[in-house]
């Protein structure tokens, strides 16, 4: 191993050479740099796997021929090693992105860059407080001499708040340093924690200097306007090494110096970083410009760091992974980001769009962002699940509340960024120019962030044991993005049948599970049927849509809630993506993954909650969950925001109508049943019929109830098949809710049969209407209209959707419905029950609407020669009415066997239920889909038959060949009545879908929006006024802590 | 009398400068005020380490003629916050240096020394 000491010698010495260098020879100064700095990159890389291998004692070096503390010593153990590796090669690639920057800069800018990268390396290893405090200076001299590089009036000015700022805070620091000395007696580092376990009142002011200063350097909220103007003003090249460089320095300068404090500067350190998080978090918000808010996230991780130092006596043995998976995270992502923000070269966030014409780069953005806000399987994904869980066991909620609402302010402003960089429309003749040297930089620090997410895997308990195969899989389909469609479709179908097959024999034996584990994969490969008729390569879908299926089985084959909340995640970032890809989707998509990272907060708080007191955390710990009231409160929050109930259901319509045909049915059909799942998951914790009478289950039951009404009665007044169809996903989620939250044996298999049902008719019924709207170019309906001859196949599909959908026998809809009023009578919820039998009678309206205004009344002009619905999309609607055949007139095919499992179970013994064949009956009656399904078929043929014998005289007639009728009609459009349908009902009872929840969620919008910015108004911009906050803030921590 | 000794009097005198400086820095309008206060803070450090260190009645920590290598340890004045001094003075001219240097670019690009002209950066 090369001692450590060479890092400094060989880089101070390279760059005094340099230095003597002249203009000419600039060409050679930079390349001999890139030489240079890849040999700190060797050495300390070679010491961290040195110490990865083979966990041995750290390397010391003495200096000046004494031990310390005569002397000063640096230090290489394991975290130096991983702290210097990670800022020489960011110094390393660093300077490769500056490489053409740097020629016009000269051979001075080429030196200071040496001595930055040469002053952090020393700042991580030495032990010595004096050392450390020189090479502070060092290195920020350096780091203010490079922020000239712009020559620009804005990088002046904020170069000298910075400059400013950071000598006041290194003035504080060189006092305490002095006393510490006086009073403690040494100044090196181990010396002093050693002998100093007590400490007197002179000697904690001492220590008070140090530790503030150290800290006001990881520029604490809100004293730190002089640095996020340099953020702003600076070349997004040095404010990666600001960012992800000298800010891992500081905060490992204040990770060694913290123990001096004791346990009250860990409780500091816990209060400053969380504060720093959120407030920094939240002010990002309103804030536009590109550099400037990636400055306030920044600011916010590193924030977010301090306080895991601080909560290390809680983390323990974990500590360094959680630790090192958070770090990680921010330093390759925001490093990968401001180098971005370079290429496009421009200030506002909306000006990213032009990363649209790259979506490669497009790609490299969106892995940073969704790894700095911790989605599976990234690696700051583990961190926080681990750092949540620890904190939970110490009854540390405040803390994590806080953790949580800061990570959804840092979503709102990411998403609204990620969602502008995929949606807007480039600025007209923007480009990204494609350098070379800066694009290397940016594509490597993405490779790492797989690299670093799956040694994050393998360091973190065994008993996570996440399945990485799908995950393989989606990786899989990225790397062969640039196939056509047609080949990926069939390689993603081929995934997904292999998957079903292997995973069958695990769950052959749990037949909810098997149900679930059939809506989403085989209703997956019957939605990706549709697919086929997309021609070209379809760029960035197949990943996304796998991604999202992968997630809905992993849900199903958890066996523990960190697999859980890992495929909630993962299925919530898949179908982000693929509701976005929509034209109009922008909006909608950022509500849905708003809500999503709410409920998926709340899910993760639930958790938290339920495992104070456990060490494990198998799906049955939540059976004896601590706190039970607020977890079990929390984790239905949270699925509810998944399956839109009234209140959380403002992103569903848009998301689900704006999205592509195809996509419709898979995030409404399949995707709601994962919040479905989750509901079950929950309430078997609760422990089945048992917890019958729970108070959060009678809520649960009317939030259902009114869903049920609400979603039906908007969906009565919409134009929009889809949005009709998206409404009528919301009250039909409604009453599934509903029937499970009965929490009786017969309440569940009705929740089932509607489940079932919802899959198939929805799937069916967005699949014809996408197959329509393929054709015919809009949702609206009133412009469609007699469709029936053109889409005859497509209207017999419509039909069958909406028969079920309306529970009209003999089709299974009737099932649910037969089921649902022994399950109401039995529980005895009237009021409730009649609530949603008025809904379901809505729901007639709409049905109506629906198939009357697109197949029936009169053919449009425009749509005369339109052709049916492409082949791929009647092929999976054929096979899903072949389904809802089978399912109706067999329904014991299914539902006895979960009947059984029901009745079996611990969870509800009490089965009023028995069946005899296909006779299903109760004490209140009985029902067999068998016999229904051949009364009504005999009464169709019969019917039809009279009535092909009564009109076999009839006469074809042309459209407008009406001459009995008192008037002659012109257009098509006079006589078929669509447009505002229901505009009487309207009248009656329209006041009841006045948008209140949404004007609540606008409201909640544009205050916070509002305070964030007149908060971010402390930042004036004045040199002067930074300075006074730095001096305030001094004084206020030490007022508290007297 | 004992707060009338030099130590006590340097290291008061000290902190008095502090607060001049730090003062400046905030009421200071004139960004050569500002360095000019920056400067006034370094000396005030500096004068509150050389009073830390000093210890009453011994002399410069130079072994050279009457400080013999052998009872140097009972003769001088602890000689390591002199040496942080010395450090810190570099350090201080340092900093001074790109201070004035950045006074200058901002001079010449605006034309003005007050520190309010320069606030197109903020929120």
């Amino acid at each position: 191993m090369v001692s450590p000491i060479y890092i400094i010698a060989v880089l101070l010495g390279i760059a005094f050479l340099l230095g003597l260098f002249k203009q000419p020879g600039a060409n050679f100064v930079r390349f001999a740099a890139v030489i240079t700095l890849a040999f700190p990159v060797f050495v300390s890389v070679g010491w961290l796997i040195h110490f990865i291998i083979d966990p041995a004692e750290p390397f010391m070096v003495y200096t000046a021929g004494a031990l310390p503390p005569f002397s000063i010593n640096l230090k290489m153990g394991l975290e130096e090693a991983f702290m210097t590796s990670a800022v020489n090669v960011l110094g390393f690639f660093g300077f490769i992105y500056l490489y053409k920057t740097l020629k016009a800069q000269g051979e001075k800018a080429v030196v200071l860059f040496l001595v930055l990268i040469m002053g952090l390396n020393v700042v991580i290893m030495t032990r010595d407080i004096f050392n450390l405090f020189v090479f502070l200076e060092i290195s920020s001299i350096a780091l203010i001499g490079m922020i000239f590089f712009k020559r620009d009036l804005n990088s002046f000015s904020a170069g000298f708040k910075y400059l400013i700022a950071v000598t006041v805070i290194s003035s504080f620091l060189l006092i305490g340093i002095g006393f510490i000395y006086y009073l403690g007696g040494t100044l090196n580092i181990d010396d002093f924690i050693a002998n100093n376990n007590g400490l007197t009142r002179g000697l904690s002011t001492a220590v008070f200097l140090v530790l503030i200063a150290v800290l006001l350097e990881l520029k604490p909220f809100p004293a730190n306007g002089w640095a996020l103007d340099v953020y702003q003003a600076a070349h997004p090249g040095i404010n990666a090494i600001i960012s992800a460089g000298t800010a891992t320095a500081a905060l490992f300068a204040v990770y060694k110096l913290l123990p001096f404090g004791g346990d009250l500067w860990l409780n500091i350190a816990v209060i400053i970083g969380l504060i720093t998080f959120l407030g920094s978090n939240f002010l990002g918000i309103s804030q536009k410009n590109a550099n400037r808010l990636l400055g306030y996230s920044s600011i916010g991780q590193i924030g977010l760091l301090l306080a895991v130092m601080g909560f290390s006596k809680h983390l323990g043995e974990h500590f360094q992974m959680v630790f090192f998976a958070l770090f990680i995270s921010h330093f390759l992502a925001k490093a990968g980001l401001f180098w971005l923000s370079g290429l496009i070269a421009k200030d506002e966030i909306k000006d990213w769009a032009v990363l649209r014409k790259k979506p490669h780069l497009l790609f490299l953005f969106g892995l940073f962002v969704f790894t700095l806000i911790g989605f599976p399987p990234f690696p700051s994904f583990y961190g926080k699940w681990q750092l949540v869980m620890d904190l939970a066991s110490n009854y540390n909620y405040w803390w994590i509340g806080l953790i949580l609402l800061g990570s959804i302010f840092e979503g709102v402003y990411l998403f609204r960024w990620l969602g502008y960089a995929m949606k807007l429309e480039p600025e007209e003749g923007s480009s990204i120019k494609l350098d070379w040297e800066k694009i290397i930089p940016i594509a490597v620090f993405g490779l790492l962030i797989f690299l670093a997410s799956y040694f994050t895997n393998e360091i973190f308990p065994s008993n996570f044991n996440i399945n990485l195969i799908p995950v393989y899989f989606v990786l899989f389909l990225f790397v062969i993005d640039f196939l056509p469609a047609y080949i990926k479709n069939t390689i993603a179908i081929a995934g997904m049948g292999f998957y079903a097959y292997y995973i069958y024999p695990d769950i052959e034996q749990d037949t909810l599970r098997l149900v679930f584990a059939g809506i989403f994969l085989l209703g997956g490969i019957l939605t990706m049927f549709a697919g086929y008729s997309v021609k070209g390569r379809r760029p960035g879908f197949f990943p996304f849509a796998i991604m999202m299926y992968a997630g809905l089985i992993g849900l199903v084959e958890a066996e523990n809630l960190f697999q859980f909340f890992f495929a909630w995640e993962l299925m919530t970032l898949g179908s982000y993506i693929l509701i976005i890809r929509g034209k109009k989707s922008i909006l909608h998509a950022y509500n849905y993954m708003l809500f999503s990272l709410g409920g998926a907060y709340m899910i993760f708080m639930g958790i938290a909650l339920a495992y104070n007191g456990h060490t494990s955390i198998s799906l049955e710990m939540l059976q004896t969950a601590s706190f039970p009231g607020w977890a079990y409160t929390l984790l239905a929050l949270g699925f509810l925001t998944k399956t839109a109930a009234l209140g959380f259901h403002i992103w569903l319509p848009g998301a689900h109508a704006e999205a592509e045909s195809d996509v419709s049915p898979m995030v409404s059909g399949i995707l709601l049943k994962g919040g479905v799942f989750g509901l079950l998951v929950l309430f078997m914790a609760m422990g089945g019929e048992q917890a019958g009478e729970h108070p959060l289950l009678y809520a649960l039951g009317w939030l259902g109830a009114i869903t049920a009404l609400g979603g039906n009665l908007m969906a009565v007044f919409q134009e929009d098949a889809k949005r009709l169809l998206a409404y009528s996903s919301v009250g039909n989620l409604g009453y599934i809710l509903f029937a499970f939250a009965f929490m009786t044996n017969i309440g569940w298999l009705t929740g089932l049969t509607y489940s079932i049902n919802h899959f198939l008719f929805k799937t069916l019924l967005f699949l014809a209407i996408g197959g329509v709207v393929w054709r015919v170019k809009t949702h609206n309906m009133y412009e469609m209209g007699g469709l029936i001859k053109r889409m005859p196949w497509s209207f017999i599909a419509v039909l069958i959707g909406i028969i079920t959908l309306a529970g009209i026998p003999p089709l299974s809809g009737y099932a649910g419905k037969w089921l649902f009023y022994n399950a109401v009578i039995t529980k005895g919820w009237y009021f409730q029950g009649a609530i949603v039998f008025f809904a379901g009678t809505i729901a007639f309206l709409y049905c109506f609407k629906l198939i009357y205004s697109i197949f029936l009344g009169q053919p449009k002009d425009k749509f005369r020669k339109v052709k049916e619905a492409p082949i791929w999309y009647l092929i999976p609607q054929f096979i899903l009415m072949i389904g809802i055949m089978v399912f109706s007139a067999r329904p014991d095919l299914i539902l006895k066997p979960i009947g059984d499992l029901l009745s079996q179970s611990a969870y509800f013994p009490t089965d009023p239920l028995s069946w005899e064949n296909v006779t299903a009956s109760t004490n209140l009656g009985y029902w067999s889909g068998y016999k229904i399904m051949l009364v009504i078929g005999g009464m169709f043929v019969v019917l039809l038959a009279w009535l092909m014998i009564m009109s076999r005289k009839a006469k074809n007639v042309k459209q407008f060949n009406i001459v009995y009728a008192g008037e002659r009609p012109f257009t098509p459009e006079t006589t078929h009545y669509s447009h505002n349908m229901f505009a009487p009902f309207n009248k009656a009872l329209g006041f009841l879908t006045t948008p209140v929840v949404t004007d609540f969620w606008n409201g909640v919008n544009d205050t916070s929006h509002a305070f964030a910015d007149s908060f971010r108004k402390i930042y004036t911009g004045n040199g002067q006024t930074y300075i006074a906050h730095i001096l305030a803030y001094i004084v206020i921590v030490y007022l508290i802590l007297l | 009398m004992k707060y009338f000794s030099v130590e006590y009097i340097s290291i008061f005198a000290g902190f008095i400068l502090l607060l001049i400086g730090l003062w400046g820095i905030i009421s200071q309008k004139n960004i050569l005020k500002i360095i000019i206060s920056f400067s006034i803070i370094d000396t005030s450090i500096h004068l509150i380490l050389v009073s830390v260190g000093y210890i009453k009645n011994r002399t410069a920590p130079i072994i050279d003629g009457p400080v013999t290598r052998a009872d140097a340890a009972q003769q001088v004045t602890d000689p390591v916050p002199q040496a942080l001094v010395l450090t810190a003075i570099v350090i201080g001219v340092g900093i001074t240096a790109l201070m004035l240097s950045y006074a200058l670019k901002l001079y010449e690009k605006n034309k003005s020394l007050e520190i309010d002209k320069y606030k197109s950066l903020k929120w």
